[in-house]
């Protein structure tokens, strides 16, 4: 896995030593500034940051909505941020699906469920908002020629089963064909563009942006900064912070880098902060959610998450230490992914968990082949080959897949109290699959405080900025204290689509 | 392949420039190129080619068509593969003065032949 220096610090000093002019590249001399005596070199009429599903909502949206003149510009030199790596799952309650299927859903329960997942500190009026129109976000994903499995899935949480899910499994299957449909309407789009600061009105009101082009992510190379001007106002749509250590461990200390992350590199999350020096409202930034379905064997979210995700309910995870189970394996995501980390050898480093499958049951998900064929994952015939593989030891493991199995038997797990619901009639038999798990930071519930109308509020007024919208995973508050899965992609289309709207009638 | 004759053309043709750092650079590309750095430098020497530098020679399609992989796999081909189809810039996975990992690499383990890890 690669490791990338977040902020660019360490590019900074070493470009001093190699070629001053690099000096300008670091971020720490991103400022936003007033734009008297601002030369212009640009003139937009609605300027996207970040190619993500918020980005390229917002940008079909605006052409929607008679905008001539919009472009997205991306840092990276290819699009779709964490948006083009997702799991392709997409929550809306009444959908046709769910007629179909003779599902009774609606948005009051689904705003309940992501109330609870939320622990009662999330942000009713958004939720409202994006689940009543979570229906028109889907449609423009089908529209653009978005393809889903023909079957609703329930995930962990919801009360009832509104989760789509696209054909390919990612969220590649949506962000490639709206950006498609972006340029079809003549959206432009720019790769290698950063966002460095925003250009000030007399107000205190955004009226452009400074940008690097030519940029080249974890590179030493300075591009070009220059100052744009945005005539319906700046959607910011660039995404979390999770690949961000400093910062994330500023609020988590326990996010160190020895916590992997399953997000794409440029989740770092400088346009945010940039938001806060401006006045925005900081909300909910320590509540970072890990998924502790990930394995250190490949890097992001790869193919064991699904495998594990799939997995969990008849499995076994083991303390390679010990040889003994040290969670309850469906417990939710914050517990789980804190027993994960407790998991040390003497000395005090990670020595991963492992998570033990019958081979007869992990085969029933299509990512088992691929986790054994890509070396992420094994396949043992006897307990002793996998133990001696793992270095773990026989007797006590032996012992406790045999207390376990006692467990699916009579449906009560003595241990952690799991619900053995799912694992009926599922013992631990050879042959076995094996993954290794470790947390890796998934999520960041929080970010700038927005309103329905995706304009950014400002901390000392109270008021909208004017001129500045976000969208998307950027924007904080509304989940509360964990998001609901498959409930980030229709909050970032309907909030993308929003700005877009609010833009347009401003 | 026509675009490859150009490129050799302006290069025979004396286009040769001065510049004679003793930088890494892949065998096969050195018949090509010489010691013309501006032939991918499009954006001058001290810059990062531009993405379309590569596209002067090599043809997307083509080298989706080299890379292909069986049904099952498809979509593991680097030329055109899921998350970003023909999109991605050649400079995100090759350099020709230093080596670097396929992007894939950051969430996945598949094997490429010619990278070395
Ligand atoms: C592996 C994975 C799987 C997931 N699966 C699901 C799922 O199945 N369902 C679900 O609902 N949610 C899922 N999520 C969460 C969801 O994918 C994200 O919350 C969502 O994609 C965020 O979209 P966005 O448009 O806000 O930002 P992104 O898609 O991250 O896009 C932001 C873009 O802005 C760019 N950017 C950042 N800073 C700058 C700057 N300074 N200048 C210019 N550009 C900049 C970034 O490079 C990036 O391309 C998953 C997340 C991950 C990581």
């Amino acid at each position: 896995m690669r490791k990338y220096d977040l902020l660019g610090r360490r590019n900074f000093i070493k470009g001093l030593g190699a070629a001053t002019g690099v000096a300008i590249a670091a971020p720490a001399m991103a400022l936003s500034e007033k734009a008297d005596g601002v030369k212009w070199d640009k003139e937009v009429e609605v300027l996207i940051v970040g190619s993500g599903f918020a980005g390229l909502a917002a940008g079909i949206e605006a052409i929607r909505k008679g905008a001539k003149d919009v472009h997205i510009f991306e840092k990276m030199s290819y699009f779709g941020g964490n948006s083009a790596i997702n799991g392709g799952l997409f929550a809306a309650p009444g959908t046709p699906m769910q007629k179909k299927e003779g599902i009774d859903d609606s948005v009051e329960k689904m705003v309940a469920d992501q109330i609870a997942s939320g622990r009662g500190i999330a942000d009713e009026s958004l939720l409202r908002h994006v689940a009543s129109h979570a229906v028109e976000a889907l449609q423009m994903t089908l529209d653009a020629g978005a393809e889903f499995h023909p079957y609703l899935q329930q995930l962990g949480g919801h009360s009832v089963a509104r989760t789509y899910q696209t054909s390919v499994s990612c969220g590649a299957g949506i962000t490639q064909p709206l950006l498609k449909e972006c340029r079809r309407l003549g959206v432009k789009t720019h790769n290698r563009a950063k966002f460095e600061g925003f250009i000030l009105g007399g107000k205190g009101n955004v009226v452009g942006v400074k940008m690097r082009e030519n940029y080249h992510f974890a590179e030493d190379q300075p591009g070009k900064v220059v100052n744009i001007r945005a005539l319906r106002g700046v959607l910011m749509a660039t995404g979390g912070f999770a690949q961000n250590i400093d910062f994330r461990m500023a609020q988590d200390p326990t996010l160190t880098s020895e916590v992997g992350c399953t997000n794409a590199p440029g989740a770092t999350g400088e346009g945010m902060l940039e938001m806060f020096r401006l006045g925005a409202v900081p909300v909910h930034l320590a509540h970072i959610q890990s998924g502790p379905w990930a394995s250190p064997d490949e890097g992001g979210f790869g193919y064991v998450s699904n495998y594990s995700i799939f997995n969990f309910p008849h499995s076994i995870a083991i303390n390679c230490m010990t040889g003994k189970r040290f969670m309850d394996e469906i417990a939710d995501r914050k517990t789980r992914a804190d027993a994960e980390l407790a998991c040390r050898d003497a000395k005090g480093e990670p020595l991963p968990p492992i998570l033990i499958t019958s081979f007869k049951d992990s085969k029933q998900h299509p990512n088992t082949a691929k986790v054994l064929k890509y070396n992420v994952g094994w396949k043992f015939d006897t307990l002793e080959a996998l133990a001696k593989h793992f270095g773990i030891p026989i007797e006590p493991l032996k012992a406790q897949i045999e207390e376990y199995n006692s467990y699916v038997k009579t449906g009560v797990d003595k241990q952690f109290n799991k619900n053995m619901t799912k694992a009926k009639d599922k013992y631990i038999e050879a042959p076995f699959t094996v993954v290794r798990l470790w947390p890796k930071v998934h999520y960041c519930q929080g970010g700038v405080q927005v309103n329905t109308k995706a304009q950014v509020k400002d901390s000392f007024t109270g008021q909208p900025i004017p001129g500045l919208y976000a969208a998307g995973e950027v924007c904080g508050g509304i989940h509360g204290v964990s998001r609901l899965g498959s409930c980030s992609i229709p909050e970032c289309m309907v909030m993308g689509m929003t700005a877009a709207r609010s833009m347009m009638q401003a | 392949m026509k675009m490859l004759n150009i490129v050799l053309a302006l290069v025979l043709g004396g286009l040769v420039s001065l510049s004679a750092h003793a930088v890494e650079q892949r065998p096969w590309h050195k018949e090509v190129i010489g010691k013309d750095c501006k032939v991918c430098h499009d954006n001058g020497i001290k810059q990062f080619p531009s993405d379309q530098a590569c596209l002067q020679c090599h043809d997307v399609d083509d080298l989706a068509k080299k890379t292909a992989r069986s049904e099952e796999d498809k979509w593991q081909n680097p030329h055109n593969n899921l998350h970003y189809g023909k999109d991605l810039p050649c400079q995100e996975c090759h350099g020709e003065h230093k080596s670097k990992q396929p992007l894939c690499s950051n969430c996945h383990t598949f094997k490429f032949d010619k990278y070395k890890k």
